[in-house]
């Protein structure tokens, strides 16, 4: 049951051996590699879904590497950082990488962004009808959004940053994103008014708004909704 | 200024000249006299007109009317018949005055004329050398007070009592006065644009670039001895000054900055290389265990003995790391009290040599010699100074490699030498690396390390006064010896 080709790119050995046997045992046949350059040839001689990045790497800025792997492929890229560099995964995203993770992670939630990843590239460009996650149901042929079954009424505002949210099916979307799906690309937001949005929507979608569940912040850089049901 | 004063007429002044006039003409009676004896001839008006043209080359028109008219008395008395009277009879006579005026006036004028340009020219040739010498001293300066400072002895060479303000105190040359009560009020009122002000014999310019307000310059000239062209070298002068004033504050004002950026790129890299050595391992150690904890019963015995060990060489890592943390800060903060104890530095030895073992791997880590030695000291912190050593002989060793922990004693001293097959310092890098940051240009990027360790090892042991050293293996084999020498101690 090979989920995939996977490409995992870490300079520290010691990440590759802890990371392998689990991404292995979930299914995914696993290369990896120590450094950008070594990265780039195996992308260019061999099959690849979806690529692990770490952006601190010895021989090249990882966003270059995102660069020159976007020249020519759409698979998916995980971008594996440190909590502190914001600037550094909001530059990554725009860059095309898929999504991030912050070291140090579990592996449970490492093969929940590989999967939201793998599926979310998929759906972005599908006219799927359905986003389910736990409570949540969103329903873009309809535009009906309903949680634990029971339909929310929602502001064009909201829906459109629920759906766009949903779009992404679990990855994480910057401000800049929501800011452009929602008001516009040419539009001139602060991130203030997203934050006021998004406060508006947890408060209908949400059981505690105060701690949310399904709509999460990604400090710094945006939100996501928590990955949609593996059915 | 540096002025050539050898005799020329030129130079003189006043009275002077209309002396040497009458000499010129007095010369010109002798000569006349001689001729007049020895040829017996009385047309010699073409002798006291030479006396004449000569006086008005070399003096100018006020000498050479003088000369003239001397030369006309001297000549109508002494020479034309009857002699030794005075009498206009002839209209001969009136024509020599004639003559005589006539050249002192055109040559008088001539000559002045000349002797002007060549004032000039002698003035514009020391202008432009006092400009070029004060913008090479200028320039050869960053420092503001010494530009405030050449400027005074500049003005003053050019002749004047000079002082230069810069808004606290005054800069004079040696024998300079401070301008007077008055003039420093005069400099307290505020200047918006750059002209040059009299008060008295005083004249104030302030020093001004780029809408800076850099200080004054005050000089005492008077209009006789200083004609309006030396005011304007003055006022050159005080601008270019007033530049380089401005040009050296702002490379003092780059130089805090570039200051300020490096402690800036220091801290970023301190951080960044806390971040990353403590988030390795913490990533390790968490991807390792969450894998057991999800996969545990699908991986087969060597994976999860695999995984086990990840996690336990990884909380080893970091407790090293900490450990240097911690010793950093200490070390920072001058908080790093040391009890000195006699301590056997085999075990020492030992115990760096278990920790690291498993991190050598398939490198050779061997440890000898220290046996019977005993160091003073604490010997925690000498533990985490070698273990530092060897943990970046192992970082930079291939596999394979045999990496030599030796101890021996020299002068009641114990040295502690470590050994690596790696590629070594350049001689040059050698007294860096215990630099901290310091990072090795000639390996591969993936092996660096953070560049604090060797720093700390540094001021563990020279906390326990000992002292460390660093060269190139003697025995012609690459790689790299570290030294690291403690005080012995008795039992």
């Amino acid at each position: 049951m090979s989920l995939g080709h996977l490409l995992l790119v870490d300079d520290e050995q010691q990440i590759l051996r802890a990371l392998r046997p689990a991404l292995t045992a979930a299914g995914y046949e696993v290369a990896t590699a120590e450094t950008g350059g070594e990265a780039l040839a195996h992308l260019a001689s061999e099959a690849c879904d979806v690529v692990i990045l770490d952006l601190g790497l010895p021989d090249m800025d990882g966003k270059d590497v995102i660069v020159r792997i976007r020249e020519w492929s759409e698979a998916p890229i995980l971008v594996l950082s440190a909590r502190d560099l914001e600037h550094e995964k909001i530059a990554a995203l725009d860059l095309g990488a898929d999504d991030f993770i912050n070291k140090p992670f579990g592996v449970g939630e490492l093969l929940a962004r590989l999967r939201a990843s793998l599926r979310g590239r998929e759906r972005r460009f599908s006219a799927h009808a359905v986003f389910r996650s736990g409570d949540l149901e969103v329903n873009f042929a309809t535009r009906r959004v309903a949680v634990m079954g029971e339909e929310m009424r929602l502001t064009p505002r909201e829906y459109d940053l629920l759906k766009t949210l949903a779009r992404y099916g679990g990855r994480v979307v910057t401000h800049r994103q929501l800011i452009a799906a929602v008001w516009g690309p040419a539009a001139q937001v602060d991130a203030q008014f997203v934050r006021v949005l998004v406060a508006q929507l947890r408060q209908k979608i949400e059981e505690e708004p105060s701690t949310p569940k399904i709509l999460l912040t990604e400090p710094g850089i945006g939100y996501r909704l928590t990955p949609e049901d593996d059915a | 200024m540096a002025r050539d004063w050898t005799f020329s007429p030129m130079g003189l002044r006043g009275a002077w000249r209309y002396l040497v006039a009458f000499g010129f003409v007095a010369m010109s009676t002798a000569v006349a006299e001689v001729i007049y004896r020895v040829f017996q001839t009385d047309r010699l008006s073409m002798v006291f007109l030479a006396g004449v043209l000569v006086s008005a080359v070399t003096l100018g028109p006020g000498p050479a009317y003088f000369a003239a008219a001397i030369a006309f008395l001297i000549y109508e008395i002494y020479l034309v018949e009857p002699r030794f009277e005075f009498a206009l009879t002839s209209a001969e006579d009136f024509l020599v005055l004639f003559v005589f005026l006539a050249v002192a006036v055109l040559t008088g004028g001539l000559a002045g004329r000349l002797r002007e340009a060549q004032r000039r020219a002698e003035a514009r040739a020391r202008t432009s050398s006092a400009l070029f010498r004060a913008s090479e001293e200028f320039s050869a300066s960053d420092d503001e007070d010494a530009v405030r400072q050449a400027l005074a002895h500049r003005i003053a060479e050019a002749g004047r009592q000079a002082a230069v303000f810069d808004g606290a105190r005054w800069w004079t040359a040696p024998d300079g006065v401070e301008p007077p009560e008055q003039l420093l009020r005069a400099a307290g009122a505020p200047v918006t644009q750059v002209a040059t002000r009299r008060v008295d014999e005083w004249r104030l310019r302030p020093l001004r670039a780029d809408d800076q307000a850099l200080g004054l310059a005050a000089w005492r000239s008077t209009e006789r001895l200083h004609p309006d062209d030396d005011e304007r070298l003055v006022e050159v002068l005080v601008d270019m000054a007033a530049a380089a004033v401005a040009r050296s504050r702002l490379s003092g004002e780059r130089a805090e900055m570039e200051a300020r950026v490096r402690t800036e790129q220091l801290r970023h890299a301190l951080l960044s290389s806390i971040s990353h050595d403590l988030r390795t391992p913490l990533a390790a150690i968490l991807a390792s265990a969450s894998s057991l904890r999800e996969f545990g019963d699908r991986f087969d015995a060597a994976v999860r003995d695999d995984l086990t060990l990840t996690i336990q060489e990884e909380a080893e890592r970091l407790n090293l790391f900490v450990g240097n943390l911690l010793n950093m800060t200490k070390l920072e903060s001058g908080a790093l009290s040391i009890e000195p104890v006699v301590f056997g530095m085999g075990e020492v030895m030992g115990r760096v040599v278990q920790r690291l073992g498993k991190r050598a791997g398939e490198r050779e880590l061997v440890a000898h010699g220290g046996e019977a030695l005993l160091a003073l000291g604490d010997p925690i912190l000498a533990e985490q100074a070698l273990a530092n050593v060897v943990e970046n002989a192992v970082r930079f060793s291939p596999n394979g490699a045999r990496i030599e922990v030796s101890a021996h004693g020299v002068d009641g001293r114990v040295v502690v030498e470590v050994t690596d097959e790696g590629p070594g310092v350049p001689a040059a890098d050698l007294p860096m690396i215990f630099e901290k940051f310091y990072r090795s240009q000639t390996t591969a990027a993936g092996q660096q390390g953070t560049g604090l360790g060797l720093s700390i090892t540094r001021g563990l042991v020279e906390a326990m006064g000992g002292e460390v050293d660093a060269r190139a293996r003697t025995d012609g084999r690459p790689g790299l010896l570290v030294a690291l020498t403690f005080p012995g101690g008795r039992p």
